[in-house]
């Protein structure tokens, strides 16, 4: 019986998901060379931007590639959490009108923006194929490690923030504002060594720059960081998810009367 | 006249039972529902009404048995149905529930419109909670009963909305809990469509699998139900014998000209001639 519960909700997570990835893209390849046009169009006009002002002198090898790996990082983690947030309340009648565990549909949420990520990457990997660099199999085994630990972040986030959606509804202006500072603080259209080294430190707390920095380290210039860094972040990650779970316990509860 | 449910355990019989479930809702007087209003109104007191949904409700249904419950609007109907479903959560009592539950109070739940009837029929009973591979094996059977035909590859935007009822139907219906709660979605599809829908609930009774139908048609009360609950002002004013519980409803609840329009006494002399 309990088996059979978790089957189901397993294929209830996986239907969710699969079933808003499809609606994204219309179940075709053009619908999904549609919807990578406006990473690619952020993607040109910092690019553009940026690279004069970064590149200039030398002083970034492979700048635009640096810069697609960060953006595509940041925009699974934008996507993830907008998506997260208000996944309760666009799908308030599973919540009203039914009873699935809530925690289904705000996971579904964020394993749709994992599926659209999977998809981007392949923009990834043409830019790397195109610059003909090949990453040693080490930073490729951290960049599959560090997705994983972006994931959790978003889903913990996503925990968080949806049952407060509900409760209240402003969050998602308040979150994009927020998104926007937090892609100026962390090194996607700038390389951390631009700063001045008394701040890497602090930068590198926000596990999104911490992620974003040492993947382009570790795929371009095969840098890594260092134990105490790693122990640091991983520890940041767990206490993240357990506030997530934590917080989720306490707030999902009477969100059908609120929604 | 009803056929007793196969059941032989006797502690077994029981399909739902409540115990003392109240439900009170809080009724803020200014609703706060953003940061922007929670900030602003950090130092005003928070005032709000308590309004009593149910009030120490305690009954049992058995295994089999066609329940209906009725009042006037806002006599806690739905919000019971609510707690038994599991969407909202009572703040005392206790409820025993055996068996898989399929809420019906709506119907269609998680239909897109931009999909197609397969893909929406798909969707729609995994939030039901079945497996692909029940759904796979019930597929042909869903179409079949829903009488959609060669319409079920269309999206379901270009259908009548008789058609949406009808499929999210079939596919509730087919999801093959043991007690399904109804919350007024009888009203949908044309007749002859409803007499089959009743119907197959009639088969549930043979099955030993119990049905709690919210309803305003009386007649269908009536009609159907092995016992039903009248629920006034958060509480249960009478339950039992479908034809006393009704006949009580309607004289609580109408004047006294509704009451002679409607002949509620010629009804009972019918009854007692037949």
């Amino acid at each position: 019986m309990n088996n059979k519960k978790h089957e189901s909700y397993k294929e209830l997570i996986w239907m969710l998901a699969i079933t808003d990835f499809k609606l994204r893209y219309q179940d075709s390849v053009l619908g999904y060379l549609w919807a990578l046009l406006q990473p690619l169009m952020m993607f040109l006009i910092l690019n553009i931007v940026f690279s004069s002002i970064f590149a200039s002198g030398g002083a970034i090898e492979y700048y635009s590639l640096q810069l697609i790996t960060s953006l595509m990082l940041f925009i699974f983690f934008s996507e993830g959490t907008s998506a997260g947030l208000s996944s309760l309340v666009n799908k308030a009648q599973l919540v009203t009108k039914i009873y699935v565990p809530r925690w289904t549909i705000i996971v579904a949420s964020t394993i749709n923006a994992a599926l659209i990520f999977l998809m981007n990457l392949i923009v990834i990997i043409g830019f790397f194929a195109y610059y003909k660099l090949m990453p040693d199999i080490g930073s490729i085994l951290m960049f599959i490690v560090f997705i994983i630990a972006l994931y959790v972040i978003i889903l913990a986030f996503s925990l968080i923030a949806a049952p407060l959606y509900v409760k209240y509804r402003d969050l998602t202006i308040i979150w994009s504002v927020a998104l926007q500072a937090l892609m100026y603080l962390s090194p996607i259209i700038y390389p951390l060594s631009m700063m001045d080294e008394k701040w890497h430190p602090l930068m590198l707390t926000n596990p999104l720059a911490f992620i974003i920095h040492f993947n382009k380290e570790a795929l371009i210039n095969g840098h890594y960081a260092t134990t105490t860094q790693y122990i640091t972040f991983f520890s940041i990650v767990i206490a993240v998810l357990i506030l997530g779970i934590w917080s989720y316990n306490r707030n999902a509860k009477n969100i059908a009367e609120l929604i | 006249m009803k056929k007793r449910n196969k059941q032989k355990n006797k502690n077994n019989n029981i399909a739902i039972r409540v115990e003392k479930v109240s439900k009170t809702f809080r009724v803020p007087h200014q609703k706060i529902n953003s940061m922007r209003s929670a900030f602003v109104n950090i130092f005003n007191k928070k005032t709000y009404e308590e309004f009593i949904a149910l009030d120490e409700i305690s009954f049992e249904v058995k295994k089999g048995e066609f329940v209906g419950i009725i009042g006037k609007n806002g006599s806690g109907k739905s919000t019971l149905l609510k707690i038994l479903a599991g969407v909202y959560e009572a703040d005392k009592g206790k409820i025993i529930v055996n068996g898989g539950v399929s809420p019906f109070l709506e119907l269609g739940i998680g239909f897109n419109p931009e999909l197609s009837g397969r893909n929406n029929v798909y969707l729609n009973a995994t939030i039901l909670g079945l497996t692909k591979k029940e759904i796979d094996e019930k597929f042909d059977e869903i179409v079949k009963f829903s009488e959609i035909g060669k319409f079920i590859d269309q999206q379901v935007k270009n259908y009548s909305s008789g058609m949406k009822a009808k499929l999210a139907f079939s596919v509730s219906i087919h999801a093959k809990r043991d007690i399904l709660l109804m919350d007024e979605v009888l009203a949908v599809g044309d007749v002859a469509f409803q007499y089959k829908c009743m119907n197959e609930f009639e088969k549930y009774k043979e099955q030993g699998r119990t049905v709690v139908l919210v309803s305003h048609s009386i007649d269908t009360v009536r009609e159907y139900c092995d016992k039903v609950i009248f629920i006034n002002d958060s509480k249960i004013a009478k339950s039992g014998n479908p034809e006393e519980v009704c006949d009580e409803y309607i004289l609580k609840n109408m004047t006294k000209e509704q009451i002679e329009e409607q002949g509620v006494e010629k009804e009972k002399k019918k009854r007692e001639k037949e």
